[in-house]
């Protein structure tokens, strides 16, 4: 089976997602990163691994994410693309008539627009991760509940409280405010929810012409409490793809696909072989000017396979680019 | 009295070139770098733009190599940059340097006004020598831009990528060491000559990026992250609003004479914005409405709490002259990774966007030669 493999190493999870040749999802993984990028993208090759049939043949490969020129080093990537094509590709796969694609996820929140087909203008948080999902997992945290629980929990809200969204830090204290002032944990959650979205809409979507069919994907599109606020606020109709949380993966292998079928030349996958290698990072300054950059390393049995890192080229070195 | 001034990219050649020529004593401030950014930062209010916060650090590195009279560029009705030399100078004495700013201002007697001041500071020199110092250093600026001109065009479609960089670096120190005007010229023919044999790709055909903005951060890499090179190495082909060497043409020649440059500009923006509003506002939106055929997209380059270029940032967006617009936000926590994840997406949607625009017009002929 000839098929192609998209990895998404976000700051929060690392998503893998292979489709065949007729770009049908054949497997994927979801997992946390936990600051652990190499692991994770071993961990998760050897995961899909298991969900493909034995004769598979890997014809590309692509990374993308915050970690996506790491990841790209590691497998040998055919194509390293940045996470916001990649989720634009994605969702308009499967829905070609969207004309606005919404995606938080861990650390970083996107607002991408799309006319006819093609992407016309986006947005990424620059000042604030409010909304995003690692502030969600935090409040759950702090009122003792899993992010499943925050989500069901939130839906069952009669009068939700008003909390202040402008700044995360400033939620937070407003939230146990509310707690202290007795008010019901449903409603609380629910006004997180309302507030975050507020949030999300004036930053991120400040000045964006938002128009249905609204896409919303990446890992927060679970949040039932978010789903429910961004209609309410949007007054619009809401779709949550399915697999939503690997759309950016499955962007890259999509777009691999593509890249493969114009080029002469075979894939660069080293294999899943490369689960099992041990690869070493480290990081040392250059003091070859004031700036004194930090450059970071990669490197297999003490030969070193990328430095990156700089301001200038010094250090700068890379397979993939 | 020992003379020193903030940088802004190479500018400081031309300046080295006029005060050796006149003998004034001076000194030259590490080029930007981090511990120039961190002074700035510490010492500068807050709510500063970024080229507060790195001129001030140039400053004050200056004032630590024995500099005690520092040149500021300052001016009337431009920003708050207006007072920024006042400002740094009450930061300096609290810092306990005993250095005098003399402003730098072009906007009220523009060429005598510089003439003049040079006078002074060198101790009186004869016109003659003032003169000629003066245009040695704007046929420097001159070589530096024309040779940076090209680099632009070639960053994108070299084969071996770096090539343009490394030989732009050295024509800087060439022009840099040239003690008369001929080597200057010789030079500059010389670097052109070489970039003109650099290997290149003929079929490629770059995307054309517009970047336009406040002046600084246009003009001084270290603040907008070498914006340029990271372009060049995704393979776009980026031309600049701004090049010093034309603006002083204009601001100290042409503009007295009644020639304004601007007017262009600011006849382009008026459908979208109607007067002056501080800073170079006007002139980004003037820029964006005027260059919008011939850029795939534009990239607006702007200081972080630059009041003038959030209104423009504003307006860019829905002016009928459609073309993509990407602003960049600059301060010192402006992040490299953030920044080159949103300039290759934006090269993405320029590229998926002309090519869509290409496929149209070939069904459109198709069509055409159907009936």
């Amino acid at each position: 089976m000839e098929a192609y493999l998209g990895i998404d190493v976000g700051s929060v999870t690392t998503k893998l997602a292979v489709l065949n040749e007729g770009d049908e999802l054949v497997a994927h993984i979801y997992l946390p990163t936990q600051g652990k990028p190499i692991e994770m993208t071993q961990q998760g090759l050897r995961h899909v691994k298991q969900q493909l049939p034995q004769d598979v043949d890997i014809c590309g490969v692509a990374t993308t994410g915050s970690a996506r020129y790491l990841a790209g080093v590691i497998v040998g990537a055919d194509l390293v693309k940045n996470e916001i094509t990649s989720h634009a590709v994605g969702a308009l796969h499967y829905f070609p008539q969207g004309q606005t694609i919404i995606e938080i996820g861990g650390q970083d929140s996107k607002i991408i627009i799309i006319r006819d087909g093609i992407v016309t203008d986006f947005g990424m948080n620059t000042v604030c991760a409010a909304g995003t999902g690692s502030f969600l997992d935090h409040q759950a945290l702090r009122l003792n509940m899993s992010i499943e629980q925050f989500s069901q929990r939130s839906l069952d809200s009669t009068t939700p409280v008003r909390i202040a969204g402008r700044c995360t830090v400033f939620a937070e204290s407003d939230m146990i405010h509310k707690q202290q002032m007795g008010h019901r944990t449903e409603d609380i959650l629910y006004g997180l929810c309302q507030a975050l979205v507020r949030n999300y809409l004036n930053n991120v979507g400040l000045g964006k012409d938002i128009q249905p069919p609204i896409i919303f994907q990446g890992g927060v599109a679970f949040n039932q409490g978010i789903v429910k606020a961004l209609q309410e606020e949007l007054g619009a109709e809401v779709i949550v793809p399915p697999h939503h949380e690997v759309m950016g993966a499955i962007g890259a292998a999509l777009l691999v696909h593509e890249e493969m079928e114009n080029s002469q030349n075979g894939s660069k996958f080293k294999g899943f072989s490369v689960s099992e290698i041990k690869y070493h990072t480290s990081s040392f300054e250059c003091q070859a000017c004031p700036n004194l950059c930090e450059i970071a390393q990669l490197a297999v049995n003490g030969q070193v396979l990328a430095q990156w890192g700089g301001r200038c080229d010094l250090w700068e070195r890379s397979p993939t680019s | 009295m020992r003379i020193g001034m903030p940088h802004m990219g190479n500018l400081y050649i031309p300046f080295k070139a006029l005060f050796q020529r006149l003998n004034i004593d001076f000194v030259i401030p590490p080029v930007n770098n981090q511990r120039t950014l961190s002074l700035g930062v510490r010492y500068s209010p807050e709510g500063m733009c970024i080229p507060f916060k790195l001129t001030m650090g140039n400053l004050i590195e200056a004032a630590e190599l024995g500099a005690d009279t520092l040149l500021m560029p300052a001016g009337s009705g431009i920003c708050r940059l207006g007072y920024y030399a006042k400002t740094q100078e009450q930061i300096l004495q609290d810092l306990g340097y005993n250095a005098q700013i003399l402003c730098l201002g072009v906007s009220q007697r523009k060429l005598f006004g510089l003439l003049e001041m040079i006078k002074r500071l060198s101790n009186n020199a004869p016109w003659s020598k003032i003169i000629s110092a003066f245009r040695f250093g704007l046929a420097k600026l001159n070589a530096m831009d024309r040779i940076e001109r090209v680099v632009q065009k070639v960053r994108p479609v070299e084969r071996i990528k770096g090539t343009a960089n490394k030989l732009f670096a050295q024509a800087i120190k060439a022009i840099d060491q040239a003690d008369d005007y001929n080597t200057v010229k010789r030079v500059q023919i010389d670097y052109l000559d070489q970039l003109n044999q650099v290997t290149k790709d003929s079929k490629a055909q770059p995307l054309v990026v517009g970047i336009t903005g406040e002046f600084y951060v246009l003009l001084e890499p270290f603040s907008n992250l070498d914006i340029e090179k990271e372009l060049g190495k995704l393979g776009v082909e980026v031309r600049r609003t701004t090049f010093i060497s034309e603006w002083t043409k204009f601001s100290l020649f042409l503009n007295p004479l009644g020639m304004n440059e601007k007017d262009r500009i600011h006849k382009a923006a008026l459908p979208y914005l109607k007067r002056d509003i501080g800073g170079d506002g006007w002139e980004s939106v003037g820029e964006k409405v005027l260059h919008a055929k011939e850029y795939d997209g534009l990239i607006h380059l702007a200081p972080f709490t630059c009041m003038p270029e959030i209104v423009a940032q504003n307006i860019m967006p829905s002016t009928k002259e459609n073309i993509p617009v990407l602003t960049i936000l600059c301060d010192e926590q402006l992040g490299k990774p953030g920044m080159l994840t949103r300039l290759e997406a934006f090269v993405d949607l320029l590229e998926h966007r002309r090519r869509a625009t290409s496929n149209r017009l070939r069904r459109v002929h198709g069509s055409l030669s159907g009936h």
